[in-house]
């Protein structure tokens, strides 16, 4: 009894600390995203630089590949152009959706296109351009439907338009290795 | 001077508030939406709720319970229309299921184990007997051995 009285104390202590610890090394960013293996949201958004091409879940569907949300205000997503550009060489398929922050009407700003579109190129000059096309949302709708928090986030989308893989934060040699290598590699078959 | 500062103040009046200020026309419809956007959770935020965030995650949340809210949709609809997309981490009542079953069990186990440890005691302590107590009802005796102890523990020291 005065063994048990000991022990039982001390095995909460002991289940506490085993759990605060873990938590000291989880990702709290980090969740199963509810879009998980469902066919892409409906949508029809412009194409970034030849706006009159519109694009659609049938239209982009095909062939397995990257869906990456970018922006060019976004210092991750810079930081991964490199090796994302890498992964195309390699014959990686990745489109970009690109992730227009709201102008903000206090401050005087409006949406322009034309610069937008020259940023953008510029950029991708500049550290390397692993799109095959970009879509513009430019209201955020389609990232709103597929549970965006914010950029850089990466969708793994099947040949039937299926999301496969989710992906929060940039993609760099190791996350490519260790969480999407072997997911894109089992949808090519 | 005086009619000077007065129309200083009259000038101030023209400054106006940037906040964005939402119109309801059914009160009924205000007070859903306030209750939403303090019962939904911003995803990209560490604990806010999206009436408090300006993330822009959150300012779409918001514009969108207020698109849903107006067009007539429930409490329900709107946090389902949030959670197909967002997951049940955005609503700040998650649902019981059994990954979340554990934060509803564990308050009453600890509750009744700690009364059923208490009680254990309790009677351990009440069949065990506590020391006697002396009092001048006991024989003489004790009071004999009682006075023996003190004094072997006399000469040792």
């Amino acid at each position: 009894m005065r063994k048990l009285a000991f022990f039982i104390p001390f095995a909460l202590f002991i289940s506490l600390s085993v759990f605060l610890f873990h938590g000291l090394f989880s990702n709290p960013m980090e969740r199963e995203s509810s879009v998980l293996n469902q066919p892409l949201p409906a949508f029809a958004l412009p194409d970034l630089q030849q706006p009159e091409k519109i694009w659609t879940p049938d239209s982009i569907k095909g062939k397995p590949m990257l869906l990456n949300v970018w922006g060019t205000w976004c210092v991750t997503c810079n930081a991964e152009l490199a090796y994302l550009t890498e992964l195309r060489e390699q014959g990686v398929m990745i489109v970009g959706l690109y992730y227009q922050q709201p102008a903000d009407a206090a401050f005087g700003e409006v949406f322009n296109l034309a610069a937008l579109q020259q940023e953008v190129a510029l950029k991708l000059e500049q550290q390397g351009n692993p799109y095959q096309w970009n879509i513009l949302d430019k209201d955020r709708t389609l990232i709103f439907d597929l549970g965006v928090t914010g950029a850089p986030e990466t969708f793994l989308i099947d040949a039937q338009g299926v999301i496969r893989y989710h992906h929060i934060g940039d993609i760099n040699p190791q996350v490519w290795q260790q969480k999407l290598a072997a997911a894109y590699q089992s949808l090519q078959e | 001077m005086r009619y000077f500062l007065i129309s200083l103040l009259l000038l101030t009046g023209t400054v106006q508030a940037t906040e964005v200020l939402i119109e309801f026309k059914d009160p009924q419809q205000q007070a859903l939406f306030k209750e939403l956007t303090q019962e939904l959770r911003c995803p990209k935020c560490q604990n806010q709720n999206i009436a408090d965030s300006n993330a822009v995650v959150a300012v779409d949340m918001r514009n969108k319970t207020l698109e849903l809210v107006q067009q007539g949709q429930n409490k329900q609809q709107v946090l389902e229309y949030m959670k197909s997309r967002y997951g049940d981490f955005v609503h700040y009542l998650p649902p019981v299921n059994k990954f979340t079953l554990i934060l509803w069990v564990l308050p009453v186990v600890m509750v009744v184990g700690l009364m059923l440890l208490l009680l254990f005691r309790r009677r351990v302590q009440a069949h065990s007997g506590a020391a006697p107590e002396l009092s001048s009802t006991q024989p003489p005796e004790l009071e004999q051995q009682l006075d023996q102890l003190i004094e072997q523990y006399r000469r040792k020291s």
